[in-house]
């Protein structure tokens, strides 16, 4: 298995909830999170999140997609940043 | 839209149900829902009372699969609100839209751990497609009509509307939207040209092409356009168990179901297939066996509305996120007309060769797969089906020739037990106008039974038929295959149980319950069947008094689904019996 650090680059819709979504939806598959980091944009009603998350690029295409799938994504993208030596 | 007259929060809400199209709220009362029960006896809906709330859930699920329209149920919060996640889940996993209303405490009591109070947003996350917590009243109109176009557009899914008892009382002047616009949600998707000219030139050069239909086929309302596509191009159907009825099992293209339980031939079909057109489907772990032993010669044209299931668990030569039908409709004049004389020879071989049968173990005693076969022919194969979950579903799968759409409910994907004799009621109520017929095991119906009292509080015409076995029989089938025939737990008489369980040999009863007596207590017409001389004429007798019926066949405990091809394993390793 190739598994990289990948990272998730999400614009959502800045409401309640929606980290609480993102995050379920990555760690209910059974995927860890590295790094996450949340922050506004310059549009008020979007946030930005950045996730780390370690996979092969079969799992990362199939958590971007089920991203995309959310009532309050507006945009995912994914890119590999980095190996990570295998424990 | 003018200066709107202001009302409460629970009013609006009812009103908005009412604008989305509700017919039938299926649903139960309690503290947190006051507020709109109080309006309800004004709607210009029919509210029908369950008895659990997970049966509310069930029956608009049912509701919603024999209709085609989105089911709604409203409970109340905390335990009312938990008692549905089960019938959530069902819905989720086979892509049936729902509209759940859930009471919550009020919003300065959110958190504070307060009577019946649970997360419901954060319970429900995993178990639905969207979930909504109502801030205010003003919000409502609109989040109804969100929570409506989020259930029904894309891959149709539940959706749960959580409204706090303050915000039920709050007034508002918000109307119902003409319009629904969401910011990131965007499901319409479409095949570009260049998807359908190489879907084409794959269909037209496949020697060997097969047609996997799923449940998507029958959420678009595809079916006919699939039978179009099948004849013109002389292409072989094989279905999952949610794709029952999207093609006539009468036609001779007509493989039936896939997978664990399917026929062998449709089960060697996808193995020496050279072309494989998915639609629909999600590739499931019970259809495809050993996954790099799975069609291995095929050109797989994976078609869904859901992106994410392309490519999911079997990679697609060609994936196109688009609607079934739309594709279909758009493929269709690039398709030549095509014969396949020796590729359905070799299946029409394989199918004479091993079919899906069975064989009676005792002449005196019922066989379960002939229950299937006395509703089939009973209701010249038009009765509405609707399953439990475990043997009997399988049997109801194989043993009956699906042939309409719409018309085999089942919980696919979940699995779940208890779901039978709920989503039957829902069934009766969307009134399509054939017979709605339940079949469920012994195990499955005493975990809804008291949803009976619904089907014979209004007359309907639905026959529940409890094939009672005596055990979990699908747990007892694995048990005897694979647990060297360790029976735990899964023996429902007294006698036969495994020493642990501690049970008086001596009880007066060796079976409990009497399912004759508790459907009469529940007001049902029962019967009990034990001679398979009568099987028949009960069972018509039954259906055709339009009456809440009840028939418990006592059959064969030891009958098991065949064929099988265990989980996890190639094709080779079907059992026959």
């Amino acid at each position: 298995m190739n598994e990289d650090i990948h990272r998730l680059n999400c614009f959502v819709e800045n409401k309640p909830g929606v980290l609480a979504r993102i995050v379920g939806l990555i760690s209910g598959r059974g995927y860890n999170i590295n790094t996450l980091s949340v922050g506004p944009t310059d549009d008020g009603t979007v946030s930005r999140m950045r996730i780390d998350v370690l996979g092969d690029d079969r799992v990362i295409n199939q958590i971007v997609l089920q991203l995309r799938n959310q009532v309050n994504v507006i945009e995912v993208t994914a890119r590999r940043t980095g190996k990570k030596a295998r424990a | 839209m003018g200066k709107a007259k202001e009302v409460s929060g629970a009013q609006a809400l009812v009103n908005s149900l009412a604008k989305a199209g509700t017919e039938v709220l299926f649903g139960y009362p309690g503290g947190a829902v006051l507020d709109i029960f109080n309006c309800l006896t004004d709607a210009p809906f029919q509210f029908v009372l369950g008895r659990h709330e997970q049966g509310s859930v069930h029956m608009a699920d049912g509701y919603a699969r024999a209709s085609g329209k989105p089911g709604v149920c409203l409970v109340t919060s905390g335990p009312g609100a938990t008692n549905t996640i089960t019938g959530l889940a069902t819905a989720n996993m086979d892509g049936v839209p729902l509209i759940c209303i859930t009471g919550q405490v009020p919003l300065s009591q959110i958190g504070t751990d307060a009577f019946q109070e649970a997360d419901m947003v954060g319970i429900s996350r995993a178990v639905s497609k969207h979930n909504f917590l109502v801030h205010s009243a003003d919000e409502l109109p609109e989040t109804v009509a969100e929570a409506f176009y989020i259930a029904t557009h894309g891959k149709p899914g539940p959706v749960v509307i959580d409204i706090p008892k303050n915000v039920q009382k709050a007034m508002t002047a918000a109307t119902y939207p003409e319009r629904v616009s969401l910011r990131a949600y965007h499901p319409e998707c479409s095949a570009s040209q260049g998807e359908v000219q190489k879907l084409a030139k794959l269909i037209n050069e496949a020697k060997r092409p097969l047609i996997y239909a799923g449940g998507g086929v029958i959420a678009s309302g595809a079916a006919k356009d699939v039978a179009a596509l099948a004849r013109k191009a002389e292409i072989p159907v094989a279905t999952t168990l949610m794709g029952l009825g999207s093609f006539d099992e009468h036609d001779p293209l007509a493989l039936g179901l896939a997978g664990m339980h399917g026929s062998w031939a449709a089960n060697l079909s996808f193995h020496e297939a050279d072309f494989i057109l998915a639609l629909g489907v999600r590739f499931s772990d019970r259809v495809t066996g050993k996954l790099s032993e799975y069609a291995r010669h095929a050109k797989i044209a994976h078609v869904d509305v859901d992106a994410s299931s392309i490519g999911k668990n079997v990679p697609a030569f060609l994936g196109i996120q688009a609607d079934v039908k739309d594709l279909l409709r758009v493929v269709d004049s690039r398709v030549h007309a095509a014969k396949h004389g020796e590729w359905l020879a070799k299946i029409a071989e394989w199918k004479r060769k091993r079919p899906v049968a069975y064989k009676p173990l005792h002449e005196k005693v019922i066989m379960p797969q002939s229950v299937i076969e006395a509703i089939d022919r009973a209701t010249d194969g038009e009765a509405l089906l609707v399953t439990d979950v475990g043997q009997h579903q399988m049997w109801a799968a194989q043993f009956f020739r699906h042939n309409q759409p719409r018309h085999f409910l089942s919980s696919g994907g979940m699995g779940t037990m208890g779901y039978g004799i709920p989503a039957a009621i829902g069934a009766a109520l969307a009134n399509t106008g054939d017979p709605v017929v339940a079949v469920c095991g012994d195990g499955g119906a005493q975990m809804t039974f008291e949803e009976l009292v619904v089907a014979v509080e209004h007359k309907l015409p639905v026959t529940f038929v409890v094939v009672n076995n005596s055990c979990l029989g699908m747990v007892r089938q694995w048990q005897e295959l694979f647990y060297g025939k360790n029976y735990s737990g899964s023996i429902l008489s007294v006698k036969g149980r495994a020493a642990n369980e501690r049970l008086d040999q001596d009880l007066k009863y060796d079976y409990l319950p009497d399912f004759v007596k508790l459907a009469e207590a529940h007001g049902a017409v029962a019967r009990r069947v034990i001679d398979p001389a009568k099987l028949d004429s009960v069972i018509s007798e039954a259906i055709r008094s339009r009456k809440t019926n009840l028939v418990e066949v006592i059959v064969e405990p030891r009958a098991n689904v065949y064929p099988m091809q265990p989980g996890g394993q190639p094709i080779g390793s079907m059992i026959f019996e």
